[in-house]
């Protein structure tokens, strides 16, 4: 009750029209730098916080909500359109998103991201507004010993990405984990792979990687065929009517999904991305279609990295805990305005913090309309003269890529893993494994090192906890049913399965 | 802007030539950048952000906040060091870490190269445990270790940190053995010790008190000389027998070289913006310890500091070397 009673004070706050100016404004700047490659919410976080230093809390806190919920989704643009993910979370909205834009279902595909994007913002606030603090207790429960099993779960998801070529698909991995190995080792001090050279200390950025791999090799397409054959896809307009039925148990799986994984400090949209796919691949019955263009295989990632958010500050507001970059620097942002973070923040200032996870609500929905909006000109990128946005995506790379850390050193860096994954892409060798492995790699090692030094050495400790159990269930799930469900049709059928 | 450089430029050459050192009372004559060496958003970024207004206006010049983070700070420190030093640039400075990393590998830069201007924050480390723990004082927490060795496990925010060079020092002076488990930062070291994950949480007081106020972290000492007067039932190392005195201090430094004139407006502007009341306010409000010294005093004490930090590596390096 008590809660309800602070939802409605907090409510007449944010309607005034400075905030409402304010959240319209964060979701339109939060979609657009979405889905500019190299740039990510973070930054564009990071770089308001400075501007907000006068204004009211919520009017800044709006913006920042705003910022939050459109960056997640707008990473989903690009993704769809070009094959570029604009945010590390977009990556496996390309594995279904992309194709369906070659069969010319581009509109089809953004709709359905829009749509669960929005729905996964609005569970996920819904999430945060009522059941803050009891979930914040899930947080502490997990220990490194359960981060290392999560970890392990999110990289089978690569052992489903490498069906068809397993050697070239390791190949990318390998590459991934050693990316991912490069700075000093958090464990010890010791320099790993470093060369001497100061800018490789604090390791590879992941966004430097992604924008390497995913927006340089199609610019570089682009430009090498610009009269494009294959590339003038044609847009299908008919197919704008579609049942929305089938999503509703997409939706519901990849909210909660996305909402768990927000909670877990350390875990971000793009693993709840990656989990939600490989779920609903794996649950659906017709799973030779995903990777192929199938329509839930965009709704589950995009639901579940746009339910991360709102649950990524459960953690962060009621108790300190940032659980991911964003969080951390929206805790900056709380803290320029004399908003401490921790459990002091819903007894001090209740009606600033349920104003702001309002906004949180209120920014889904103004992303819906603001997207529907945007859509009907997002799809013209796919009408542009190739030869200027061939040009355009390696200058946003650039500029975005400069802006994380002021750094020229991280975008020679870039444009050399776009030469990398430009060959990588010639000889058939898929990139997203080197994605995940950089993302899952470090996690899975940290973790399972500090696992074993808190126990002594003893590997006991990786079976102590439920949550370990459960998450091993998991695992023998994904990789055991497949198997076991071939051997029982014991038929040998299409060519390309896992 | 682009095109009033080269003039600038030329007139500071010429004015240099001529001996007519009288004419850099007009400094600051244009914007001065400040380096940061940690991220937008961080804390180190939104403590210097909280500063920089206050110093504009002392110093009747605007300031540009530039982020260069990277490799524990080394690489906003290096820029620092080699930034012209004609008091147009300078710097936040986090201590020890401007200190440890000479140390503890090939930096890019030297101590030297760096002046102090000013400290502006004093945080002092502090060792924590779950509330519901055993354990209730120092005097407890080194009976549990020398009793059984190895078993007491404690966080900090990584390796070379400051949390871990403060605990390092206090092993040395309790003659006692912890299990080091790094975290990647505060926010993990957190969780993993209100989850019960680790013993002992090696943090900062202004990381610490807010938890301990709620009840989830008892504090169970300050390394601090006095006791911080936001949590002044926190006794110090000092008061309980072992001499540590260590934490997180944030200053500002400029690279080596700048001119008297210069570097005494820039140090008085520096101390008139720390001391404004409404900045006082503001960092009270976000929980920061203000302490300021000037000059002489905080380059005294960083002395003192490098002397043990280099003492402390040659007994027992931190790090491990390649």
């Amino acid at each position: 009750m008590d809660i309800l009673n602070h939802i409605m004070a907090a409510l007449p706050l944010i309607f005034s029209l400075e905030v409402i100016i304010a959240m319209i404004l964060g979701t339109a700047v939060g979609i657009t730098v979405g889905a500019l490659p190299g740039l990510s919410a973070t930054m564009g976080i990071a770089v308001l916080i400075p501007l907000t230093f006068t204004m009211e809390p919520l009017v800044a806190l709006g913006m920042v909500a705003g910022i939050y919920n459109g960056a997640m989704y707008g990473g989903s643009i690009p993704a769809i359109l070009l094959r570029i993910p604009g945010t590390p979370a977009g990556i496996a909205t390309v594995f279904d998103g992309y194709p369906m834009a070659q069969k010319g279902q581009a509109p089809l595909a953004l709709k359905v991201s829009l749509a669960s994007s929005a729905i996964g913002s609005a569970v996920s606030a819904v999430a945060l507004l009522l059941l803050a603090p009891p979930l914040a207790a899930i947080a502490l429960k997990f220990g490194p010993a359960d981060y290392f099993w999560l970890a392990l779960f999110g990289m089978t998801t690569i052992a489903v990405l490498l069906s068809n070529n397993p050697a070239k698909g390791l190949l990318s991995t390998c590459l991934g984990l050693v990316v991912g190995m490069v700075g000093i080792d958090a464990m010890t001090g010791a320099e790993r792979f470093t060369f001497g050279s100061m800018d490789l200390l604090s390791g590879i950025n992941i966004i430097v990687l992604l924008t390497g791999l995913f927006a340089i090799p199609p610019a570089i397409d682009l430009a090498v065929k610009r009269l494009s054959e294959q590339k003038e896809a044609p847009i299908d307009k008919k197919e704008d009517r579609i049942r929305w039925k089938p999503f509703i148990p997409v939706w519901i799986k990849s909210s909660i999904m996305g909402v768990v994984i927000g909670i877990i400090p350390a875990l971000g949209g793009n693993v709840a991305a990656v989990l939600a796919w490989n779920e609903q691949r794996r649950s659906d019955p017709d799973n030779d279609q995903y990777g192929k263009g199938e329509p839930k295989g965009v709704a589950a990632p995009e639901c579940a990295n746009n339910a991360d958010t709102a649950a990524t500050l459960i953690p962060a507001l009621t108790l300190g805990i940032p659980g991911s970059a964003v969080a951390a620097v929206i805790l900056g942002a709380l803290l320029v305005h004399g908003l401490r973070p921790g459990p002091q923040l819903f007894r001090d200032d209740p009606e600033i913090v349920f104003g702001f996870m309002l906004t949180m609500f209120v920014t889904a929905i103004l992303m819906f309309v603001i997207g529907r909006f945007g859509a009907r000109a997002f799809v013209h990128v796919l009408k542009a003269p190739t030869t200027l946005l061939a040009p355009m995506i390696i200058c946003l790379a650039v500029v975005g890529i400069y802006s994380i850390h002021n750094s020229m050193f991280e975008v020679w860096l870039m444009l050399f893993f776009g030469l990398l994954g430009y060959g990588m892409e010639r000889l058939d060798i898929p990139t997203a494994p080197a994605v995940l492995a950089v993302i899952l790699g470090p996690m899975a090692e940290e973790s399972l090192r500090r696992a074993l030094l808190i126990s002594g050495g003893s590997f006991d400790y990786l079976v102590k906890s439920w949550i370990s159990w459960i998450i091993i269930a998991m695992i023998a799930m994904t990789l055991i049913v497949p198997l076991w469900k071939r051997l029982r049709r014991l038929q040998p059928s299409r060519g390309d399965q896992e | 802007m682009k095109a009033k450089m080269p003039i600038t430029l030329l007139a500071a050459g010429l004015l240099g030539a001529t001996g007519m050192s009288s004419a850099w009372a007009d400094y600051p004559e244009r914007p001065v950048t400040m380096i940061v060496a940690y991220s937008a958003g961080g804390g180190t970024d939104v403590a210097a952000r909280t500063l920089a207004p206050y110093i504009e206006e002392h110093l009747g010049q605007s300031i540009t906040v530039l982020n260069k983070p990277g490799a524990g700070g080394e690489i906003g420190f290096t820029a620092l060091a080699q930034a012209e030093p004609d008091g147009y640039t300078f710097g936040f400075i986090n201590i020890p870490n401007l200190l440890a990393i000479p140390i503890q590998r090939d930096a890019r830069y030297a101590m030297d190269d760096i002046d102090p201007v000013a400290q502006i924050v004093y945080d002092a480390g502090a060792l924590s445990v779950r509330s519901d723990s055993e354990i209730d004082s120092l005097e407890e927490l080194v009976a549990e270790a020398k009793e059984n060795p190895g078993a007491v496990t404690y966080g900090t925010t990584g390796i070379g940190s400051d949390d871990h060079l403060a605990v390092l020092s206090f092993e040395r002076k309790a003659g006692i053995k912890l299990r080091h488990i790094p975290f990647p930062g505060a926010a993990d070291l957190r969780a993993a010790t209100l989850g019960g994950h680790i013993t002992m949480a090696s943090m900062n007081m202004s990381e610490s008190v807010d938890d301990m106020e709620a009840g989830n972290l008892r504090i169970l000492g300050q390394m601090a000389k006095e006791r911080w007067e936001n949590a002044s039932e926190v006794p110090t190392f000092q008061e309980q027998g072992y001499d540590v005195v260590m934490g997180s201090h944030r200053g500002i430094g400029v690279p080596a070289g700048l001119s008297e004139e210069v570097f005494a407006t820039l140090s008085s502007a520096v101390e008139k913006a720390v001391a404004d009341p409404e900045f006082q306010e503001k960092s009270l409000q976000q929980g920061l310890p203000i302490a300021y010294q000037g000059p002489a005093e905080f380059e005294a004490q960083l002395e003192v500091l490098n002397e043990e930090l280099m003492q402390l590596w040659n007994d027992e390096p931190w790090a491990q070397t390649n």
